[in-house]
């Protein structure tokens, strides 16, 4: 199958319209960060019980969709499977923007974030005994090695797209079994404490990254007018729902181990206590119950309903995401044999504070920001077909109102361009 | 090379919280408001905690101070990317400011919840610390000497003292002491080198029955706890 890639215009009014409100948030965002800078960490919710607020959520769900939608782009690049051919690209832009949006989620989460790269000074300046440390090899390998992957997809050679798409999917597994090790070997929290962690993690990342490709390919079509190939949509659904069954396998695991053993407490409140409700709609119900209820039923196998399923996957591991770092991080440890009594044997409680709900926002803002950049400079949607101009220009009379799309001369040297360096600065 | 450690006599401490307020004292920590206290966000190097065992005719409530437990085997320093958090050759485990990103890993890995997050810039006065570095071979990494927000912070043994007593020849934990050790009105704690036998702290340890606390952590506190 023969399929040529195009980049969008960006010159209709909805482009324009989107990238402008994405921007001012990302404004808003800035002016969130710098005033936490400023200001010191008591604008946001987390305390000295739960360490860990909003932008580490948004650091390992970001790491999860990135993992996941590169994993999936392998699909085509290594595995051959030629009918998931139109999303490769975007799958690849995807997880770039994702990755990015993470590092800068955590970048923004220290309290000297000048001092990032630190990071960074592998076996030097770093203790190569620590989970982050390590991670950070991951993290950075993973930011270039995809980077170069989307070089190697654009120019097409399709010997190294194979290879690197082979080290790309053990990186990209790695990457996100190192961040479930960074909470699943905390021995000192119990609810973390477990080493089906890191695989938890990886499935969790390929179930929301699959779900993101199917939200982001049945948005992008929609949006450039073009034909959405149902078959596609379903076998991506149909993978969607092996992954959920595998999530909630280990889910169930997870839980049952600590619930098994005598020292249950943590667990126990996490699934009973003020929370739990989280726990029970948001992310059982969310990942697995709704989407299996839609997936399983043959009467809703439909390209809205699986959207929906979809975008209930991508909301739900969001919340799984939230559920571990804040609520499950908030149970009171055990210093001492009985209960410990006032503010030191207290369940922590966390704040949602303007500030940082701000600064997350404007993360979720840059990276879609991002996305955008790179459909507008990379190559990264499939070409129209010849029948569906003829059906646009028939439906649309006035051919100017259409989303235009170059198909005939690439816009010069933008091919292999990370899209990072198309941020507005 | 001594190893310095700490012995709280449970029997004789009555909960009164003057170690923590000489600790907030010594080490010029911030003092937090009742909003910062109830979100958990002011800094407290030491805390003393009350534990209660039983219903009311046999209730039972033990106090239990707790400062940096100082363990020889760390779970923070374990976890920290930057090394900032490190152990001295004496056994103190220390945090370089100046490394410090403020990631809160430490604050994650902790068993004993020991460490502390400045929340915001303190009005205080510089972080009171001898300056220049007078014993490098034995401390290593001289720790920046101001705070500043966004960093972990934790109980450092008043190695200040330490460190200015091994210079003008004076005795450890006779002669000085850390500020919490001074400040106990029930003499409830005593400071010195587990490794000298002849060292209050390990005559201590020799006679009467001691724990450390969660011990199935393999953290090896150096902080150990005479039980009544």
């Amino acid at each position: 199958m023969e399929l040529n890639f195009v980049s969008v215009e960006g010159n209709s009014k909805n482009y324009k319209i989107a990238v402008g409100v994405l921007g001012g948030l990302l404004l808003l965002g800035l002016i969130c960060f710098g005033t936490s800078y400023a200001k010191g960490h008591y604008l946001f919710g987390s305390s000295n019980q739960i360490p860990w607020g909003m932008p580490i959520v948004l650091a390992i769900y970001f790491i999860g969709l990135s993992a996941g939608s590169l994993i999936l782009s392998t699909l085509v690049y290594v595995f051959g499977q030629e009918k998931y051919k139109p999303i490769g690209r975007m799958a690849v832009l995807l997880a770039i923007a994702l990755i990015f949006g993470a590092l800068i989620a955590i970048a923004v989460d220290l309290g000297r974030p000048e001092n990032f790269w630190r990071l960074f000074m592998f076996f030097y300046w770093n203790n190569m005994t620590s989970m982050f440390a390590i991670n950070g090899i991951l993290y950075g390998g993973y930011f270039v090695i995809s980077i170069a992957y989307l070089g190697i997809i654009l120019s097409g050679n399709k010997i190294w797209m194979k290879r690197w798409g082979c080290l790309a999917i053990g990186w990209a597994a790695l990457v996100h079994m190192g961040t479930g090790a960074i909470f699943g070997f905390m021995a000192a929290r119990e609810a973390w404490f477990t080493p089906i962690k890191p695989l938890e993690f990886l499935t969790a990342a390929v179930t929301s990254g699959v779900a993101l490709l199917i939200v982001v390919l049945i948005l992008t079509m929609k949006f450039t007018g073009r034909d959405l190939r149902k078959d596609m949509v379903t076998s991506l659904s149909r993978l969607l729902t092996i992954f959920i069954c595998i999530l909630a396998l280990l889910i169930f695991l997870d839980k049952m181990t600590h619930l098994y053993a005598p020292e249950r407490a943590a667990v126990l409140y996490s699934l009973t206590g003020h929370y739990a409700w989280i726990f029970w709609c948001l992310q059982i119900g969310l990942v697995v119950v709704l989407p299996l209820a839609i997936l399983f039923n043959k009467k809703l196998r439909t390209i809205k309903w699986i959207f929906i399923a979809s975008v209930s996957v991508v909301v739900g591991v969001f919340f799984e995401r939230f559920f571990l770092v804040i609520p499950q991080a908030g149970f009171p440890q055990q210093y001492y044999p009985g209960h410990i009594e006032g503010v030191y044997g207290a369940v922590g409680q966390f704040a949602i504070m303007p500030v940082e709900m701000g600064m997350s926002l404007g993360i979720f803002t840059m990276v879609g920001l991002l996305f955008l950049l790179g459909l507008k400079f990379l190559k990264a949607l499939p070409e129209k077909t010849a029948e569906e101009l003829a059906a646009a220009a028939a439906k649309l009379a006035p051919p100017k109102t259409e989303e235009a799309v170059k198909t005939d001369i690439p816009p010069a040297g933008t091919a292999g361009t990370p899209p990072v360096e198309n941020k507005p600065s | 090379m001594a190893r310095w450690g700490m012995v709280i006599d449970l029997d004789k401490c009555t909960g009164c919280q003057e170690c923590t307020i000489a600790c907030k004292e010594e080490n010029n920590i911030p003092h937090g408001s009742p909003e910062e206290q109830r979100r958990r966000q002011d800094p407290y190097w030491h805390k003393v905690i009350a534990a209660s065992e039983g219903e009311y005719p046999t209730a039972h409530i033990e106090m239990v101070p707790m400062p940096c437990m100082h363990c020889d085997n760390p779970a923070c320093q374990m976890v920290c990317p930057c090394k900032a958090t490190y152990r001295r050759n004496d056994g103190i485990v220390m945090q370089n400011f100046r490394r410090c990103i403020g990631c809160k890993y430490c604050m994650v890995a902790c068993p004993y919840g020991a460490r502390a997050y400045n929340y915001k810039e303190q009005e205080d006065l510089p972080y009171d610390r001898i300056d220049p570095p007078l014993r490098r071979d034995l401390i290593g990494n001289w720790p920046f000497p101001h705070r500043a927000h966004g960093m972990v912070e934790k109980c450092t043994f008043c190695f200040h003292r330490i460190e200015k007593a091994l210079m003008e020849g004076q005795q450890i934990g006779t002669e000085v002491v850390p500020a919490c050790v001074e400040a106990c009105p029930a003499h409830a704690r005593t400071f010195g080198d587990l490794d000298d036998p002849d060292s209050e702290v390990a005559k201590l340890l020799s006679n009467r029955t001691s724990i450390t606390l969660r011990e199935a952590m393999g953290t090896k506190p150096k902080v150990h706890y005479l039980t009544k």
